[in-house]
């Protein structure tokens, strides 16, 4: 993971991974860090939603046709 | 029909440009009248001009009919048209002489009523359809996470207010990028395709809501106007549409990706509920440490049962080993000669040979005899045959 995912590929990732370990038939050691990838995800996740800040804005430009065929 | 004379040079005729439009013209005064549908634009009047004019343009392909209309006749019907409006003229083809231009002289303007709006909205929708552009293959799932929501809108401050409540409320870290535009009137079906390309050129937008509030027929007629339409099917990002009440139906509805007929609906469409997605993510945490307990306690689970197994397995082969070996002394102690005697039999030897025949013995010869328990020497007193 060079990159960081994005908030949805965070989650998308961690919740099949939660789906993987109930399902129980993955080799111990892969299950292990599979936890740990998802313990990070999480974090990653709430990290993300407590960082992201409301915005509204407005367009500047007050869009005006100039020919209203065009 | 006026007479148009042609000057003749030698052989060859020619035709002064006022004969030549007298020409035409009188040839196209023989044209019918008929009825002309159009958007009027570049409407001109003035006190001091006899007509009015204007052009007719046809909005699906842009092609224009100038027209004009006697100014008396024009003030009468008292229409207040502005540009844009759709009318029905009727009237016939005119060569204006000092121009050579084609122009309709309108006899009679009607605006679109509702019936014949109706019927070309129909026509449009059966043509759209017809294109693909309705087919629920092209709708795009909406993202889950929109880095960026575009609003398209109006300047009615409530309509806009409640969409943006809506989605703060709904998920207070949203960023919003809202742009008002003109959704009524003649103007409004180009100014909301301007604006909505401009809300999608801008860096993040992951989707766009085009809104507007409830509104007469004729108000929400913009929302179904082709070139709308057209550009809510063509965005490069999904478009909700969040365009008058549930009972409206305009062309863009269909061609959005998704449908709302309500400011929440579309705030459920664009964005998750910050306090489910936070309950989710926790839920999602529970399971991660209780599915890793549960591989765990799966893999010692199988480990104990291997072994239970191999063990038992152990016992097993011993056990029948020993009962295999019951089995083979019982044998043994079958066929061993000491069942026989028990029965009462003897075994008889000379010299340690075991007699089977009284052939060879003779009378005072040593024997010795051996039963079940103990044995005995003697003397052979009497031989039979």
């Amino acid at each position: 993971m060079s990159t960081e995912p994005s908030f949805e590929a965070a989650e998308k990732e961690l919740r099949q991974i939660v789906e993987r370990l109930e399902g129980g038939a993955v080799p111990l050691e892969e299950a292990i860090a599979l936890w740990e990838r998802g313990e990070a995800l999480y974090r990653l996740c709430r990290e993300r939603l407590e960082q992201a800040e409301g915005k509204v804005e407005e367009l500047a430009r007050r869009v005006e046709p100039e020919n209203p065929s065009a | 029909m006026a007479r148009v004379e042609a000057i003749e040079y030698g052989d060859r005729k020619v035709y002064p440009v006022s004969a030549f439009n007298r020409g035409v013209a009188s040839w196209l005064e023989r044209l019918p009248s008929v009825w002309v549908e159009g958007e009027v634009t570049e409407l001109r009047r003035q006190e001091r001009w006899q007509s009015v004019f204007f052009t007719l343009k046809d909005s699906a392909d842009g092609s224009c009919l100038a027209a004009f209309m006697a100014r008396g006749q024009f003030d009468a019907l008292q229409l207040e048209l502005r540009d844009g409006e759709r009318v029905h003229v009727y009237g016939r083809a005119e060569l204006w002489p000092s121009r050579g231009e084609l122009r309709l002289r309108a006899l009679a303007i009607e605006r679109l009523g509702l019936g014949q709006h109706l019927a070309a909205l129909e026509r449009l929708r059966q043509k759209l359809a017809q294109e693909g552009l309705f087919a629920p293959e092209r709708k795009r799932p909406l993202p889950r996470f929109p880095r960026r929501i575009g609003l398209v809108t109006g300047n009615d401050a409530a309509a806009k207010r409640d969409v943006i409540t809506a989605i703060t409320t709904r998920f207070p870290p949203a960023r919003l990028l809202v742009a008002e535009t003109y959704v009524q009137g003649p103007r409004a079906a180009a100014a909301i395709v301007e604006t909505l390309r401009a809300v999608v050129a801008q860096p993040q937008v992951d989707v766009v809501i085009l809104a507007r509030g409830g509104g007469s027929f004729e108000d929400l007629l913009p929302f179904s106007d082709e070139r709308v339409v057209r550009a809510v099917a063509s965005s490069p990002v999904p478009v909700v549409s969040a365009v008058g009440h549930e009972q409206d139906t305009p062309l863009c509805d269909l061609a959005a990706d998704a449908r709302a007929s309500t400011p929440t609906a579309a705030a459920r469409l664009v964005v998750p509920d910050l306090d489910e997605l936070v309950q989710s993510l926790e839920r999602l945490r529970s399971g991660l440490e209780r599915g890793a307990r549960r591989t765990l306690e799966l893999k010692r689970e199988r480990v104990q049962r291997t072994g239970e197994r191999l063990r038992a397995a152990a016992r097993l082969r011993v056990e029948r080993h020993r009962a295999g070996l019951e089995v083979l002394a019982a044998k043994l102690r079958a066929l061993s000669p000491r069942a026989t005697l028990e029965r009462g039999y003897a075994i008889v030897r000379r010299q340690g040979q075991l007699l089977r025949s009284t052939a060879s013995l003779a009378l005072g010869e040593r024997v010795e005899v051996e039963l079940a328990e103990g044995g005995f020497a003697a003397t052979v007193e009497e031989v039979r045959p």
